[in-house]
């Protein structure tokens, strides 16, 4: 019975999700535990079982022939994922635990969305891939209005449409490769193309197939043209949300980017360029406009956008040691990203306000969350011995043969140390009257993540030998260069923070000012699709 | 302008590229699913509509999640349209004196009509085009001309949403039915060699169940929309 845990994964929190929402009674809120534990218990049992022989998890659901029927299969890297939405699905829900009113309502959708995203980890079947990621748009919106507050509704309304416009394409990507391989399953058609007998991978139908899917992963990833619903979104959805949502869900994305490009392998489609263009201009633009943002929330968000470039600057190489940085990355951008926005929920919850500027003082107030915050800031900044540092060294070291590369990623470490040492002001100053909130719940879930991202941050090398047989050992944190670039990228951005920031000249106002239409973020979506048209098909 | 003929051109290279893609796929053109469904279909599934087969047995796992697209936009549309406020004894915006007599007498001789033909594509949706979804569209919209007749008429949605939402763990529980009786997931779970007539009662039932599931929160839908539009 082994073999059908991945359907039980994605069933027992869609079910406890129905029943919480049928049973009207405060208590019926532990069910969400009792499920956690059931799929983490049986995660494990099955990674246990499964090790070294991921061939195996392959079945088909009734039993049908294989290119017909739905399959689902685990590997490495979706297993892994497993892993990390479990974990932090464990933090929300602990974190949430004791707040408002209507939480059995919300518990309902975020139960559902987490049997949804798992099943858009295992499935093996285009189709169904399509099905899960517009089901997840649709919940995904929902949770962001949940409040129904202020802008809420706006932003909602933003992020389903400009999402579901990029799931469509990711829909007519699958009606090309259906016409093309009489059959949607991933693995048969990754095995026909490698096979290279029926297409040679210049047809130009299977190149704009490509083009469309990358269209669709691109917008639910938040790349350069198409990030512009992410900041909108996590600016008004609640803490805790925007820490799923940024941790998580966007991951959905590149996790999606890495199985296109899989069952694309032998089609000699030539992306890393591209992509890592795309990166880099997503870490650039993200960072710049972090900097400028005065509301903690939209820095965080903005930041989301430039590490995910980041990612991307390690995901687009063929070297797979650049890759796995990018995928390390990955992990822990979920883990300090999720700990950033939960503890900057916080924080805002007791001073009331968003604004940098007006909260001084949290050290005084609050010293046990701003020592997780501090752990957390020390961790996207890429300090030694902290969990951000280990992925930015292996992505570093694959791309240290370029020059440009090189710098990219140098300016983006800068921009980010820039910004954080901006935030992190709101740790100093006089101690306010304010009331103290103590929540041992927030704690606990607060403590979870810093605590991994310092367990990620000094056992990277069993951790990543033990599960992904990747050996990182070139990676060493008592190496003198790593602080020393460390502390210099602190100094840079600390006097560009002094001698530009803090005077915000009229550039740094217009860039925060600058607000990216719904017409506008549509016509850069044509642009993009058209763009990528361009670059795969034509040339 | 500038803007907008930017735009054609954009628009106008990805139409080019697609009907470019589209010679290829005559050339390409991989029949092989097309051909499994045709050939083999009605045997696998003693469903006639070969729609209804895929739906409901080759790609359950889909439809299940395609009627949860539809419950989580109902109960996203409730919770969103639930305000604080209390206004209750507010009318409805579909004012009776308003609708034409015309109108409401019509809608009183259709109304029955559109009810048994829903039912009829929901019951033969594995024999003739139709099913549970397209049929539980039709049923919604028949309940919808209720409330032309009938301007007052009061809904309890709550029982509704949750009549829909046992409805839909009702579906979960019949598809995997087949975990027990055959050791597969998600498909008939009567034996695959059982007469097409024995496999219909099970392509009915879930037709039915998803018929009322889709009618039931569609139906939810407009009535919060016409409480929202008071």
């Amino acid at each position: 019975m082994m073999l059908y845990v991945p359907i039980a994964l994605i069933f027992i929190p869609v079910f406890s999700a129905l029943i919480i929402y049928l049973i009207k009674a405060q208590s019926i809120r532990y069910l969400a535990f009792v499920a956690q534990i059931a799929m983490t218990v049986l995660a494990i049992l099955y990674y246990e079982a499964y090790t070294g022989q991921f061939a195996d998890t392959f079945f088909v659901i009734g039993g049908w022939h294989e290119r017909v029927g739905i399959s689902l299969i685990n590997d490495e890297l979706s297993l892994s994922f497993v892993f990390l939405s479990l974990f932090i699905w464990w933090m929300v829900l602990i974190y949430t635990f004791n707040t408002g009113q209507n939480h059995r309502t919300f518990l309902f959708f975020l139960m559902f969305l987490q049997g949804v995203f798992l099943g858009l980890l295992q499935t093996n079947d285009l189709f169904n891939m399509f099905v899960f990621l517009e089901l997840m748009t649709i919940l995904v919106a929902i949770l962001v209005v949940f409040k129904k507050a202020g802008d809420s509704f706006r932003a909602g309304i933003y992020y389903l449409l400009l999402n579901i416009s990029g799931v469509m394409m990711f829909l007519i990507g699958i009606i090309l490769i259906y016409f093309t391989f009489g059959t949607i399953n991933v693995n048969s058609v990754q095995t026909v193309i490698a096979a290279g007998e029926l297409v040679s991978g210049d047809e130009v139908a299977l190149r704009f197939a490509y083009v469309l899917l990358m269209a669709g992963i691109s917008v639910k990833a938040a790349l350069f043209p198409v990030h512009s619903w992410l900041p909108k979104a996590h600016g008004v959805a609640m803490s805790a949300i925007s820490g799923l949502l940024s941790g998580l869900v966007v991951k959905g994305g590149l996790y999606l980017f890495l199985r296109v490009n899989q069952m694309f392998a032998g089609a000699n489609i030539d992306y890393a360029l591209f992509f890592y263009i795309i990166g880099a201009l997503t870490a650039v633009i993200g960072v710049m406009f972090a900097l400028t943002q005065k509301d903690m929330k939209q820095v965080l968000a903005y930041h989301t956008i430039s590490q995910v470039g980041i990612v991307m600057m390690g995901l687009s190489h063929y070297d797979p040691q650049t890759v796995y940085g990018g995928l390390l990355h990955i992990f822990n951008h979920a883990l300090f990203k999720s700990l950033l926005f939960l503890g900057a929920g916080v924080i805002i919850k007791a001073y009331k306000t968003k604004k940098i500027k007006e909260i001084r003082g949290v050290m005084r107030t609050m010293p046990v969350v701003s020592i997780f915050m501090i752990i957390g800031m020390l961790s996207i900044t890429g300090a030694p011995f902290f969990n951000g540092f280990i992925s930015k060294s292996i992505i570093k070291y694959g791309i240290q043969d370029s020059g440009i590369k090189y710098w990219i990623l140098f300016i983006v470490n800068i921009g980010t140390a820039t910004s954080f040492i901006k935030m992190a002001q709101v740790f100093f100053g006089p101690k306010p009257m304010t009331i103290r909130l103590r929540s041992l719940e927030q704690r606990i879930a607060l403590m979870t993540l810093a605590f991994a991202c310092v367990v990620l941050g000094n056992f990277y090398i069993p951790i990543s030998t033990g599960f992904f047989g990747v050996d990182v050992s070139h990676v060493s944190v008592f190496q003198w260069e790593a602080f020393f670039d460390y502390a210099v990228a602190l100094i840079i951005g600390f006097c560009f923070y002094k001698l530009v920031i803090e005077k915000d000249p009229l550039t740094v106002r217009k860039i925060r000012e600058f607000n990216l239409s719904f017409e506008m973020s549509n016509y850069l979506f044509v642009l993009y699709v058209a763009v990528m048209t361009v670059y795969f098909v034509l040339l | 302008m500038i803007k907008q003929l930017i735009l054609i051109g954009l628009l106008g290279i990805l139409f080019g590229v697609f009907f470019v893609s589209m010679q290829d796929i005559q050339e390409l053109y991989n029949t092989f699913g097309k051909d499994y469904i045709a050939a083999t279909g009605f045997a696998d599934t003693g469903s006639r509509n070969l729609v209804t087969a895929i739906l409901l047995d080759y790609r359950l796992f889909d439809s299940l999640f395609e009627a949860g697209i539809l419950l989580i936009a109902v109960s996203g549309v409730i919770w969103i349209s639930k305000h604080e406020s209390q206004e209750k004894n507010a009318q409805f915006m579909l004012d009776k004196f308003k609708t034409p007599d015309l109108f409401v007498t019509f809608s009183r001789l259709v109304y029955p009509l559109m009810l048994a033909f829903g039912f009829y594509v929901i019951i033969n949706g594995h024999v003739s085009p139709g099913g549970g979804f397209q049929g539980g569209a039709i049923i919604a919209t028949a309940i919808l001309i209720l409330y032309y007749i009938d301007a007052d008429k009061d809904t309890n949605i709550a029982l509704i949403v949750t009549i829909e939402k046992i409805l839909y763990i009702a579906i979960l529980l019949v598809a995997s039915l087949s975990l027990v009786s055959r050791g597969e997931l998600f498909t008939n779970f009567f034996v695959i060699d059982a007469s097409p007539d024995t496999k219909a009662i099970y392509l009915v039932l879930l037709n039915v169940m998803i018929g009322m599931k889709v009618a039931l929160g569609l139906w939810t839908i407009f009535t919060a929309f016409l409480k929202e539009g008071r």
